[in-house]
């Protein structure tokens, strides 16, 4: 359950953080290894949220249904179809899955 | 109108309706699904409209329910909260040297710092269209996102599980097709599998949030020296 207390200070830490990431990395002022590490962050994170958010569930790791969901995606990514194709269909495996199994 | 359009669906740029509409249809759906399971859970309607407009994210709140959830005290589910976040920081530096130079339109526009939107915003070649793209995805994702929240709290605990129609598997089918054009690069591809194993090994013995913020260390792998102009690996590898 969230309360208030704990909402203002979440919103506190994550536009703090935010504003301090645009406002105080000078990334133009970097030298060329650090610009190229910058690059590659969201990515680094990116792929981390991805697996994190596939196949684990409250701090556990968990195979189930979603991972199905997301490799139609994958698959679907990799044809090249629209994103709210590979989208679309990522929900509807995901669903189709856990009904059948 | 052609000035708003440039920053709505910005014209010479990867970003297009589909995009756009896939990006909407998305955070939509992830503010009805996570409002409704916070609001299941006994949060009131008003401190929800705080985490939907104040906090502008996800996955601080889920972090602390789930820190919460599992016996730690709320300082510790804050942290982690801040912890889960703190890669906004990092996504709003990557986007804010093709910001403004007004430091406060730069402090604004960083309310809309998500994965999606710095990641489509860097996609583009040029430095205004990286810029124009950035806000069209912030602004593709924060409205619906703010509409779904609403209506989240309006249907409450009605819907039955979400997870029935496969909802859960939206937000990372999203961004792998996001990234997927950055993995046909061999260093990116790399960096990306490095990141998932970290996370994926660590996220049962550390912290919530840790595994993120460790696997972000796989981008040092690009300070490994870029290689020759027209040497290609595939060739040189003996098999």
């Amino acid at each position: 359950m969230l309360t208030w207390t704990v909402v203002i200070a979440l919103a506190l830490g994550v536009y703090g953080q935010r504003a301090a990431g645009a406002l105080f990395l000078k990334a133009d002022r970097l030298p060329e290894p650090a610009k190229r590490v910058l690059d590659k962050l969201p990515l680094a994170i990116i792929a981390a949220v991805i697996a994190l958010t596939t196949v684990t569930a409250g701090g556990q790791l968990s195979l189930d249904a979603r991972l199905a969901g997301v490799a139609v995606a994958g698959f679907c990514a990799w044809r090249k179809l629209p994103m709210l194709v590979a989208v679309v269909a990522a929900a509807a495996t995901t669903a189709l899955v856990r009904a059948v199994f | 109108m052609n000035a708003l359009k440039d920053w709505v669906l910005p014209p010479g740029t990867k970003f297009g309706m589909g995009e756009a509409l896939t990006v909407a249809f998305a955070y939509f759906t992830v503010g009805v699904t996570v409002t409704i399971l916070h609001v299941s859970q006994g949060t009131s309607w008003s401190a929800m409209l705080g985490v939907i407009f104040l906090v502008n994210s996800v996955t601080p709140g889920l972090a602390y329910v789930a820190v919460t959830d599992a016996g730690g005290s709320t300082t510790a589910g804050v942290l982690s909260g801040w912890l889960v976040s703190s890669r906004f920081g990092l996504f709003a530096a990557a986007i804010a040297p093709y910001l403004w130079p007004s430091r406060w339109k730069r402090a604004l526009a960083a309310h809309g710092a998500f994965d999606p939107s710095v990641a489509l915003g860097l996609r583009e070649e040029e430095p205004l269209d990286k810029r124009r793209v950035y806000i069209a995805a912030a602004f593709w994702m924060i409205v619906p996102w703010w509409f779904g929240g609403v209506l989240g709290i309006l249907i409450g605990s009605n819907v039955g599980d979400p997870g029935a129609l496969g909802l859960d598997a939206i937000f990372p089918a999203v961004l792998l097709v996001i990234v997927w054009p950055q993995l046909r690069e061999r260093d990116s591809l790399t960096i990306a599998l490095v990141a998932l194993i970290a996370a994926l090994a660590l996220v049962e013995i550390t912290p919530g949030g840790v595994p993120a913020l460790a696997a972000a260390c796989a981008a040092l792998l690009a300070l490994r020296p870029p290689l020759p102009p027209g040497f290609d690996p595939e060739e040189a590898a003996p098999c």
